[in-house]
């Protein structure tokens, strides 16, 4: 499945509600897509190839900037091919590739052998990020500038997060100089010593809790690091009220940019009360509390974007007792539904607030995509904001089916995704068919 | 006669510089013979060295003064005696002056304190190391057409900026001489404040010479200086392609120093420290007759003679 960049034909997408953040459209247009790039935005455009949009929204692709897609090393759980495809599903046209796999992605080899296969197997863009310690062991810094050199976007020890603050010092600094990003999973593992959040729902369940603070001072950690060095950090799944006060105190004060996830913002450790394996994710989910002032901070800027944490697993791994358990969901193909449902439909984010977070905000940091300014990747996402689905196993492309939103019905879902001007994923024929 | 301690180049005037490269010169040229005759020099080494001790006592000797030795090994500095009652016990024995070399910056201007000899820094910690400046000073000044041809020029100081006793004498020696000096270093290995000097930071070897430098001046990776939790570098293969000096690097007539010791393969590739651009046997070369020329102005006899 590669994708032609640059030789698609072209494309008149007729009729859609353009969304753009990036240029503050809001409006009813065409859109001619042409040579893989937005050619023009206006009314009664003309061209080889259309595709009839009424009723639907036309929104810049997403862009995930982290996900797990196994590759090497648990290819039973996700491929590039599988991965990419979950990502298309959910309107993702861009993706980065967090390091923790097996071999961890810390060699300059590594990473073009994963750049290779990407040309070759994945349907939207993706990027590599390497690790930001051998192994993630937090001990010896990678080659940071031939990674870089290799094709490596930003450095991360995702999964495990750097425990010693001179470590994690000594990272950013060096990785400043080789001019790569440092994207951080904050957790200190003296704290984060139990398997969901340390809460009410743990405690009457009697499931070990982790304190809210395993995240709050490892994000307080590296936010006056960042502040400290100047290195050009990226905070993943902000998850409390706390570390988001925190982020927005760095703001001006530290080069910083943070994330949260669909299931943050929709979820709650409530679900601990089920005590299947299915609900365990790092970091946990939380009280109804900081999940509201998570929305909050993600409404006025504070978080500057969503990212999935897309993280595949085995059914063996999941369908266990929430203790035994490998934490993570997977994200990429319901996020925009869950997010729309949850937040949009309710009057808590606006949709061009959610799409701007989904694309535009993770664009920018990518370096690529979120945009339909003219000229721009024609990458896009084409949404039907009034169908209701139900997510089942079935409906998804993922390998694996660890999604936290089985068996619920959501509103709102990508029915095309276009990256470089061809359609990568299409639902568009069930109801009009590109017509010649 | 009066004493005159050598602690660090940063007040140094470039008239006094030229005054101890004038004198260096009239020593290579052997018109200041036994200038110490009568005077004795102590040499107290807190600290190992190889070429700093062996050309100060080869430079004392030559000039006729009386010499005593103190190493790390071997005297009361092993058995703990601290820095202040080794200067004073040297002090009594009626020393001229005192060279010094310690683990610890500003060890030289706490025993300039203490004593009514002059102190020679003969490198002291992260501190100073100011004769090793001066005869770069000197080797550079023979490279080129002279101390004023100097002015200018640009360098880059490439490596451990960090931990260098040597770059914090050398940036100001440079600059005195009319130089534009960079640096070159990830950023692990440079202050925190990499603006301390004022200079400007290079990614590589590659952009120091796209930069315009003349002089690359090489720094080795002090791992023995190194404190925290990690390394500072990835590893040798990586820095070496960034902040290491190939002969790939040697056209346009760039020259290339290291005060040494060398680590061949790291900072500096081993044929380039035996290619025509090193002016690595210059600065060694030019270490007795700069030390010579620094310990007759510290014990006040060139101050006679010139009289």
């Amino acid at each position: 499945m590669t994708r032609r960049n640059g030789q698609s034909p072209e494309l008149v997408i007729r009729h859609a509600r353009v969304l753009d953040p990036s240029t503050r459209l809001d409006a009813v247009k065409d859109v001619r897509l042409s040579g893989g790039r937005v050619a023009e935005v206006g009314d009664d455009l003309q061209g080889a190839r259309k595709l009839d949009a009424d009723g639907l929204h036309l929104f810049p692709g997403f862009v995930d900037v982290h996900a797990h897609w196994r590759t090497p090393g648990r290819e039973d759980e996700e491929t590039i091919e599988s991965g990419s495809a979950s990502a298309a599903a959910g309107g993702f046209t861009g993706v980065v590739m967090m390091p923790n796999t097996d071999p961890v992605v810390d060699k300059p080899v590594v990473v073009s052998g994963l750049l290779r296969r990407i040309e070759q197997e994945s349907r939207v863009r993706a990027y590599v990020s390497a690790a930001l310690h051998v192994g993630l062991k937090g001990e010896r810094l990678t080659e940071m500038r031939l990674l870089k050199e290799a094709g490596a976007l930003c450095v991360s020890d995702d999964g495990l997060g750097t425990q010693s603050a001179g470590v994690l010092r000594n990272a950013m600094l060096y990785a400043q100089s080789a001019g790569l990003p440092v994207l951080l999973h904050c957790e200190d593992h003296t704290l984060a010593t139990g398997v969901v959040h340390d809460g009410a729902a743990a405690a009457l369940a009697g499931v070990p809790g982790s304190p809210a603070s395993a995240e709050d001072v490892a994000t307080a950690t590296a936010l006056v690091l960042a502040a400290e060095t100047g290195a050009k950090t990226h905070i993943t799944h902000i998850s409390t009220g706390l570390s988001a006060a925190l982020v927005r105190f760095f703001a001006d004060r530290a080069y910083v940019t943070s994330d949260t996830t669909p299931h943050h913002l929709t979820l709650t450790d409530e679900l601990v009360s089920t005590l299947e394996g299915m609900y365990r994710v790092n970091p946990p989910l939380r009280p109804l509390d900081d999940r509201d002032a998570v929305t909050d901070a993600l409404r006025d800027g504070t978080l500057d974007f969503v990212a999935t944490d897309h993280a595949p697993h085995a059914s063996e791994e999941k369908d266990l007792p929430l203790e035994q358990a490998a934490p993570g969901f997977l994200g990429h193909e319901t996020a925009f539904a869950a997010l729309h449902t949850e937040l949009v439909l309710t009057g808590k984010l606006s949709l061009a607030r959610l799409v701007e977070a989904m694309s535009y905000a993770p664009g920018r940091w990518v370096g690529e995509g979120g945009s339909m300014a003219i000229g721009s990747p024609a990458d896009l996402t084409l949404v039907d904001p009034s169908e209701e689905w139900a997510v089942d196993r079935g409906s998804l492309s993922s390998r694996s089916w660890n999604s936290p939103y089985l068996g619920r019905r959501l509103t709102g879902r990508v029915v095309g995704t276009i990256v470089g001007g061809e359609l990568v994923h299409d639902r568009t024929g069930a109801r009009f068919g590109v017509r010649a | 006669m009066r004493n005159r301690d050598f602690l660090t180049l940063e007040e140094t005037t470039r008239e006094e510089l030229r005054e101890i490269l004038d004198l260096a010169r009239d020593v290579a040229d052997g018109r200041l013979s036994k200038s110490l005759a009568g005077k004795t020099v102590c040499l107290a080494f807190f600290e190992s060295s190889t070429r700093t001790a062996a050309s100060f006592e080869l430079a004392a000797r030559r000039c006729g003064a009386d010499v005593i030795s103190l190493s790390e090994s071997g005297s009361a500095i092993a058995k703990g005696e601290s820095l202040v009652d080794t200067v004073v016990t040297l002090d009594s024995l009626g020393a001229d002056a005192i060279v010094l070399r310690h683990p610890a910056a500003g060890a030289a201007r706490l025993a300039a304190r203490h004593t009514g000899a002059a102190v020679v820094n003969a490198g002291d910690g992260c501190g100073q190391h100011p004769t090793q400046a001066l005869l770069d000073l000197y080797a550079l000044s023979q490279a080129f057409d002279g101390f004023e041809d100097l002015a200018g020029r640009r360098a880059v100081i490439v490596g451990d900026v960090l931990h260098s006793r040597v770059a914090r004498s050398v940036i100001p020696a440079l600059r005195r001489a009319g130089m534009e000096v960079a640096f070159s270093a990830p950023r692990t290995l440079l202050p925190l404040e990499t603006d301390a000097w004022d200079l400007p930071v290079l990614p590589s070897v590659d952009a120091a010479l796209e930069w315009g430098a003349e002089v690359l001046y090489m720094l080795r990776l002090q791992n023995e200086r190194m404190t925290g939790g990690s390394p500072r570098i990835p590893s040798v293969a990586e820095y070496g392609a960034y902040y290491g000096v190939a002969r790939r690097h040697l056209h346009r007539g760039v020259r290339v120093m290291h005060p040494g010791p060398v680590n061949r393969g790291v900072e500096i590739s081993g044929d380039v420290v035996l290619d025509g651009a090193s002016l690595i046997p210059n600065q060694v070369a030019a270490g007795v007759a700069i030390r010579s020329a620094v310990l007759t102005l510290a014990t006040g006899v060139a101050h006679e003679v010139a009289a």
